[in-house]
């Protein structure tokens, strides 16, 4: 007989799953298969198969903007681990309504579109902003530094734009730490910061090397908030993509450079998943 | 003539065999209990009669007719759980209705009167409109079993229905479902691990022990004479003693390992024997008096009474003595024993 | 609780969490200070206080249109996401599924796969096999893009529900509509509602996915904030931003109650 539980068995999970598993067959998969097919299909008569990826590692200009996307995710990511590791901490720690308070004040900014955040941030450090009026303030700049169209902006705003992501993945973990561990390791005679360093960072780690995978993934990847913020002048990939995809209309490179991107993504994203599974189910 | 009858069944999940070929017929309004360790396959088997589960092997019928591969839902059995299982959406009225509403043979008012009936019959009527949370774990149990009842089922299956219950309302429980089973005659069947449990409520008990039905007795043949060392040691009332038996020109005499002799009044034949000595049949002596010699090891107060752990050669006995003997640990003492009360374990030693 | 710590955690920790909140609240506060100017060009501080841009939007044909657009995207998203993904996630919920572990990371995957590459996809396949992009081709790409948080919270839901309530049910005669009637959907009504809260924000919001599939017909909210972002943007872009944050702040106090934020965002 069928089904550990006797009665319908396979039946009801088979017809339930169904149309999630064809929507996303016909409407996930099956456009970024396309996009591998494309990449690897010549454009034009003349070129071979793998004509597209050879322009672009051939090509100092490609070759440099994801130089340039792989340092920003790097920074990204360290400064979202080092601010987001306190931070979730105090979310699991702290007493309920500031806990609460934390935790909205997280998933707020988060929740909001991120075009909308990218315009605060392209308010704050153009000219004429707060970030500039400070460092003015304290003479670190001169009366026309500003931080749209660097490097610097782009980290700052994608910072905020993904320390949710660090944390909340963050969160997840240090919440399932038992507060007898650091209980117990008090009662030992470690104080709070060597509790801290010895017992609640290890236990962390998966978290903080989860989140780290994630962010560095969405940030190789993300789009709109570096090319408002880094405009024409930086480039990342994404925008190199759009470009392509968009204005030249050279669906074959875009694809091409797809792929790379993908490949990249989800060589991250694997191990993230493999992490996730193995700290909570 | 067997109402419910189980033939031979059986249960693996993947290599660990959870039932191993039990058989089992249960007559009609008979008021069963099944007895065991947690793991020995009782809950299992309950819920491969509720069709919970499959069995890997084996077939049920109720009434003669084969349920064995009825979906649980076309059984008419009902099953009281031990979580109460209450719909959370749903008031107790609602809750206790639901299975006459699956039915679909009343109209709804009808429903709602017999289901008001029956919630009045666990004295529940006043709180028919409130919502399992708003009430305490006692009453939620009385829905849950007004539940069970309130569609005539064939039979009851109850799972573990006194352990979320405190020691008082255990109780009152253990009165309600006796009363109960007396007025409805429902052929009932229940899983529980707790010996006390089983022995005061059921009048038949089966043991089981991985997965194999160990022994199936009325309750007070069961603790008069548990009749296997799992039995004896499960119901914590007997002491198992392995001796030598000895035919002598005045009946027997049972050697002990350490070489003691005990005088028997019957005995089932000479050779090594299992010997079985309920803990109040056993009283202590003084040293000066008659009796196997023991020490005295520990001494634990249980209200009325005492047990005392003594140690008898190599074997640690237990003792149940009346709370005014004061013997602390390490005082000699001598056990006396009726050799009218000698029982032996069914099994080899 | 607050003993345990010591006073310079405590004081260095306030510190730092303050500083920390500033700076994830500082863009939000900066667009809805700069929605009240008085002024004529988008500044921060504002200059003076008024609500006139915001008549400016209200009165402007091209934010209505777009709003509209959005709005049906998000509806129809939200119904298609949220009827496919409940189902979905009841379903990945039975243990009897053979492969539900992996199933269950194929539904999430739309969730960490970079949304360019689907985006980019997308107008791929509709410009080759269909008309080009449509706002139903819009549609489709958020309901993928929504199922997840649908399926996640919905799972979360039920992996914590008693699934003796639904055997007590099969004992009393329910059969398998009646279970998902009187069982299932009643145990999993939180987590359908803040997954179908999250799917409308998320198609609301979306910006990348909506880029990719832009045509002069299909311009949503952050498609158009989007294009004025790239220009010179004036105070109405801040407070059409501003009414956009209020919207979020209303999903959120929503999926708070259906659910609670803390379930749905760990």
């Amino acid at each position: 007989m069928p089904g550990a539980k006797g009665g319908q068995g396979l039946v009801e999970p088979i017809v339930l799953v169904t149309p999630g598993i064809a929507l996303l067959f016909g409407a996930f998969l099956f456009p970024v298969g396309q996009i591998l097919v494309l990449s690897v299909v010549p454009s034009g008569e003349e070129l071979g198969a793998w004509s597209n990826f050879a322009r672009f590692f051939a090509d100092d200009y490609y070759l440099r903007v994801a130089w340039r996307t792989f340092r920003l995710s790097l920074l990204i990511t360290a400064a979202t681990a080092l601010i987001g590791f306190p931070l979730a901490y105090a979310m699991a720690r702290a007493p309920r309504w500031l806990a609460f308070l934390l935790l909205l004040l997280t998933v707020l900014p988060l929740m909001t579109s991120v075009v909308v955040r990218t315009f605060g941030w392209m308010m704050v450090l153009g000219r004429g902003g707060p970030v500039t009026d400070l460092l003015m303030l304290f003479g670190l700049s001169a009366r026309s530094a500003v931080l749209l169209q660097t490097e610097t902006g782009i980290v700052v705003a994608m910072v905020q734009v993904l320390l949710p992501f660090m944390v909340l993945t963050t969160l997840g973990v240090i919440a399932g730490i038992h507060p007898h561990l650091e209980e117990a390791a008090r009662t030992m005679g470690a104080g709070f910061y060597r509790t801290l360093r010895h017992v609640v960072l290890p236990l962390s780690l998966p978290g903080l090397v989860s989140g780290s995978l994630l962010v560095f993934a969405i940030s190789m990847s993300s789009f709109i908030t570096p090319n408002l913020i880094g405009g024409v002048r930086l480039p990342v990939m994404a925008s190199a993509i759009y470009q392509q995809a968009i204005h030249t209309l050279d669906w074959g490179f875009a694809a091409a450079q797809s792929t790379l991107l993908l490949i990249a993504v989800l060589g991250l994203l694997v191990p993230y998943l493999a992490l996730m599974r193995r700290a909570r189910v | 003539m067997t109402f419910l009858a189980i033939e031979n069944v059986g249960k693996r999940f993947g290599h660990t065999t959870a039932l191993d070929g039990v058989s089992l017929g249960i007559e009609r309004g008979s008021f069963v209990a099944l007895l065991g360790p947690s793991g020995c396959g009782k809950s299992t088997l309950l819920r491969i009669i509720a069709g919970l589960e499959t069995p890997t092997f084996g077939r049920i019928t109720v009434d003669g007719e084969d349920i064995t591969r009825l979906p649980p839902e076309r059984r008419r059995l009902a099953m009281m759980f031990q979580s109460y299982a209450l719909l959370p959406h749903m008031t107790a009225l609602e809750n206790v209705r639901f299975p006459l509403r699956m039915q679909g043979r009343e109209g709804a008012a009808e429903q709602r009167r017999r289901a008001m009936e029956t919630l009045a019959l666990v004295g529940l009527d006043h709180l028919a409109e409130r919502l399992p949370r708003e009430m305490s774990g006692g009453q939620q149990q009385r829905v849950a079993l007004a539940r069970a009842i309130i569609a005539e089922p064939r039979v009851l299956l109850l799972d573990e229905p006194l352990s979320n219950l405190d020691a008082r309302l255990r109780e009152d429980m253990q009165i309600e479902l006796q009363a109960l089973h007396r007025r409805l005659g429902l052929t009932t069947l229940f899983v529980t691990h707790d010996q006390e449990e089983a022995l005061s409520l059921a009048d038949r008990v089966v043991l089981l022990n991985q997965g194999r039905i160990d022994r199936d007795a009325t309750a007070d043949a069961l603790y008069d004479d548990p009749g296997t060392a799992f039995a004896a040691d499960f119901l914590g009332a007997a002491n198992l003693v392995p001796v030598t038996v000895e035919a002598t020109e005045d009946g027997h005499t049972a050697i002990l390992e350490d070489g003691q002799r005990l005088q028997l009044a019957s005995a089932p034949g000479p050779g090594p024997r299992q010997l079985v000595l309920r803990q109040e049949d056993i009283t202590l002596a003084d040293p000066s008096e008659p009796g196997l010699e023991a020490t005295i090891e520990a001494r634990i107060f249980l209200g009325t009474r005492v047990r005392y752990l003594v140690r008898l050669g190599d074997l640690r006995l237990r003792v149940l003595a009346p709370r005014h003997l004061q013997y602390p640990p390490g005082t000699p003492v001598r056990l006396q024993i009726d050799p009218a009360n000698c029982r032996w374990s069914r099994e080899g030693p | 609780m607050v003993g345990r710590f010591p006073p310079s955690a405590l004081v260095l920790g306030g510190l730092a969490l303050a500083l920390i909140l500033v700076f994830m609240l500082l863009p939000l506060g900066v667009v809805v200070a700069a929605s009240l100017t008085a002024g004529q060009f988008l500044t921060f501080p504002p200059q003076g206080l008024s609500f006139r841009w915001y008549g400016d939007v209200l009165a402007s044909e091209a934010y209505l249109s777009s709003a509209w657009t959005s709005l049906k995207v998000a509806t129809l998203v939200t119904i298609a996401a949220t009827v496919i993904g409940t189902a979905a996630a009841i379903g990945l919920s039975r243990r009897r599924l053979p492969g539900r572990a992996l199933l269950a990371g194929v539904f999430l995957s739309p969730l960490v796969l970079p949304s360019i590459i689907f985006g980019i996809g997308l107008l791929i396949v509709f410009s080759i096999w269909g008309n080009g992009p449509s706002l139903l081709a819009l549609a489709l790409g958020h309901t993928v893009l929504t199922m997840p948080y649908v399926v996640r919270t919905v799972a979360a839901v039920l992996a914590d529900a008693d699934p003796a309530i639904e055997e007590a049910a099969r004992t009393m005669g329910a059969g398998p509509v009646d279970r998902l009637r009187f069982v299932v959907l009643p145990q999993a009504k939180g987590g359908i509602l803040a997954g179908a809260f999250f799917a409308f924000n998320v198609s609301f919001d979306e910006a990348v996915i909506a880029l990719f599939l832009r045509t002069p017909g299909v311009e949503t909210l952050p498609m158009r904030i989007y294009g004025q972002l790239e220009f010179s943007p004036t105070p109405a872009v801040a407070a059409v931003s501003t009414l956009m944050i209020l919207m979020t702040i209303l999903v959120v106090v929503a999926i708070e109650r259906s659910l609670g934020l803390r379930k749905v965002a760990t």
